[in-house]
């Protein structure tokens, strides 16, 4: 019971409380890039959230498995980094494979993800949070998956609406998406201190 | 001869300012989003992080330049992440023996150079093509570049948040018996999403004045 | 074979860059960690002495003590015996947990028969520049020096120079304010209880 209360509150402070865009500013580069419409926003969402899940997993059992017993954390941020590039190499090749269709609709955003901030920082956190089950960590990466497309996908909505309102020219575009994301931080602050993990 | 030597100083001098102004990677081609938020909250960690940038910057342009004519197309990219997480692993410790204060602020921000799309960018775009002496000055501009605008939005936030810059004073706080009322939202996430987004705006209005 | 042949051709560049990088980088780790765990220790030491300053040595307990973590996790508690001329003058412990955002750590000081506090100080926090910051000053830190070291409460009201029990919260960081007391009670009481357990402080009854 007491697990599952961790999980479940795990779950949701990634989601909401610790969201990694919004108080992280992680993933930004996709989330400005992607986040014109909301089903390209919703795929990218998805593949974040399948490699993150899986490369958060790996790096996790590799780190406890190997890195620690062996005192080589030094080599910890090559190790996670090649893990990301790996898990991307692979979910492109098996989903281009065996799902045609879903690679024709969200294969496009899969080699950006290597560069996306909100993986590796995923898996950096977990370090630094000092997770030390398995089952935590799957849900924790899960979860900012979750978060990621949540975050994605509010703003794609808003910048839809937006393409309608007078926005000064100076600041079309980048500038008032940035300004928007503002917004939103501050209602995210919100929930800030509700749910602590660590 | 000395027209050739002249012309090549011309292309190295441009280069150099591209990366000023011209091809700014913060303000105009909007890479590496996550530092420039992230560590913007006062001007000391942001200028550490933006010399963290130029030293992996430049390392990796210059391994990258001199082994350009021995990449495989299809595993490029790897070569290009190996080469960037190796010098962000050696300046990750040099900061941890040297400045451990900075450190501990950036913290896990430090790692995420690696995925920081300025180097991973410029290795592509530049040092894959261009002679070992294009790669490093155009890693130096970019990298100049970015520090002052990161330094620029820090200066803007730590003096609103704070009334310091540099975490020297400059206006007087009320709770002290001065006049400034800091304003504590500068220095969280909104802050920085804000200032960034009135900056770009700003640039926009200055470039479209001068053309 | 020429199967063998053609990946090696493919890959020799990233099978050398790699060997050369882990060299570099376990190059540059031998050169410097020496100076990381220094650098680490002497934080440490800094703060703790700021706590107990007539302390001159900080030595490490030779028994393992295990606590719970505040998310159940059971883990090593690093507590130091802070002695002059080797006279124990007080006991520092490491705590740690989560305060509004992210973690908190604090090294926590004792007098030597653990009956007060001696104060607290933060190594790591992540707390909101200007409000939760404040954990950090030395208004809120006061209120722990000569506590009783015993579970501590968070009060919302109060005069904050009257030493007992009862820490005010500061205004507008209930939260950061409330994780500071829960984590130093909740370290304290187990620290305590284990250093009475293996007789190295008397029991209090």
């Amino acid at each position: 019971m007491h697990t599952l209360n961790i999980l479940i509150m795990g779950f949701i402070s990634i989601v909401i409380v610790n969201n990694l865009v919004f108080t992280k500013f992680l993933g930004i580069c996709p989330y400005l890039g992607v986040s014109g419409r909301i089903d390209m926003a919703f795929g990218m969402g998805m593949a974040v959230t399948f490699v993150v899940t899986l490369s958060g997993t790996l790096t996790w059992l590799i780190d406890h498995l190997i890195l620690m017993p062996y005192g080589l954390e030094v080599t910890r941020y090559v190790c996670f980094i090649l893990v990301i590039a790996g898990a991307v190499q692979l979910v492109e090749m098996y989903i281009r494979r065996f799902f045609p269709s879903l690679y024709d609709s969200f294969g496009i955003f899969l080699p950006l993800i290597t560069t996306n901030c909100a993986i590796l920082g995923l898996c950096l956190f977990i370090n630094l949070y000092g997770i030390d089950n398995l089952v935590e960590a799957v849900v924790l990466s899960f979860g900012a998956g979750i978060g990621f497309t949540m975050a994605i996908c509010i703003m794609a909505g808003i910048r839809e609406t937006l393409d309608m309102a007078d926005v000064p020219a100076c600041l079309k575009g980048a500038p008032i998406t940035l300004i928007t994301a503002g917004l939103l931080a501050l209602a995210f602050m919100g929930f800030a201190g509700m749910i602590r993990i660590g | 001869m000395a027209s050739n030597s002249e012309a090549r100083a011309g292309i190295y001098g441009d280069t150099f300012l591209a990366g000023l102004w011209r091809e700014n990677p913060v303000l105009r081609l909007l890479l590496g989003m996550c530092p420039t938020l992230a560590v913007t909250a006062a001007v000391k960690p942001a200028f550490t992080m933006g010399c963290c940038v130029i030293f992996v910057l430049v390392c990796s342009n210059i391994i990258v330049s001199l082994m350009r004519n021995l990449l495989k197309p299809h595993l490029r990219i790897l070569m290009f992440t190996l080469t960037i997480s190796t010098f962000v692993t050696i300046a990750d410790l040099f900061l941890k023996a040297y400045v451990p204060r900075m450190s501990e602020m950036l913290g896990p921000y430090v790692p995420l150079i690696i995925v920081n799309c300025i180097i991973i960018c410029r290795a592509e775009a530049c040092a894959s093509k261009n002679g070992l002496a294009v790669s490093v000055i155009d890693a130096i501009g970019m990298g100049v570049g970015f520090t002052l605008t990161l330094c620029v939005l820090a200066g803007v936030r730590e003096l609103l948040a704070t009334g310091a810059i540099f975490e020297i004073q400059i206006l007087a706080l009320q709770k002290e018996g001065g006049w400034f009322v800091a304003w504590a939202a500068m220095g969280m996430p909104v802050g920085a999403f804000l200032t960034l987004g009135l900056m770009l705006g700003l640039v926009n209005i200055i470039s479209k004045g001068r053309t | 074979m020429g199967k063998v042949k053609h990946f090696f051709e493919q890959s020799w560049l990233l099978i050398v860059a790699s060997f050369c990088f882990g060299l570099l980088i376990a190059v540059t780790n031998a050169a410097l960690s020496e100076r990381i765990e220094q650098n680490r220790i002497n934080k440490r030491n800094n703060l703790a002495k700021g706590l107990l300053p007539d302390a001159n040595n900080f030595v490490p307990l030779d028994v393992a003590v295990e606590v719970m973590s505040i998310m159940g996790k059971k883990e090593l508690a690093e507590i130091y015996e802070a002695t002059s001329e080797d006279v124990r003058v007080g006991w520092i412990f490491n705590a740690a947990g989560s305060g509004f955002q992210g973690k908190i750590e604090l090294v926590v000081a004792a007098d030597a028969d653990f009956k007060e506090l001696a104060g607290f100080d933060c190594i790591a926090s992540n707390e909101t520049p200007g409000i939760g910051d404040l954990i950090k000053e030395d208004d809120f830190r006061k209120q722990f020096e000569g506590a009783p070291a015993e579970k501590l409460k968070l009060v919302s009201s109060g005069e904050p120079t009257k030493i007992d029990s009862e820490i005010v919260a500061i205004s507008g960081a209930t939260v950061s304010s409330g994780a500071v007391v829960e984590i130093i009670g909740h370290y304290l009481v187990q620290v305590k209880q284990q250093l009475q357990a293996k007789g190295l402080i008397e029991d209090g009854k």
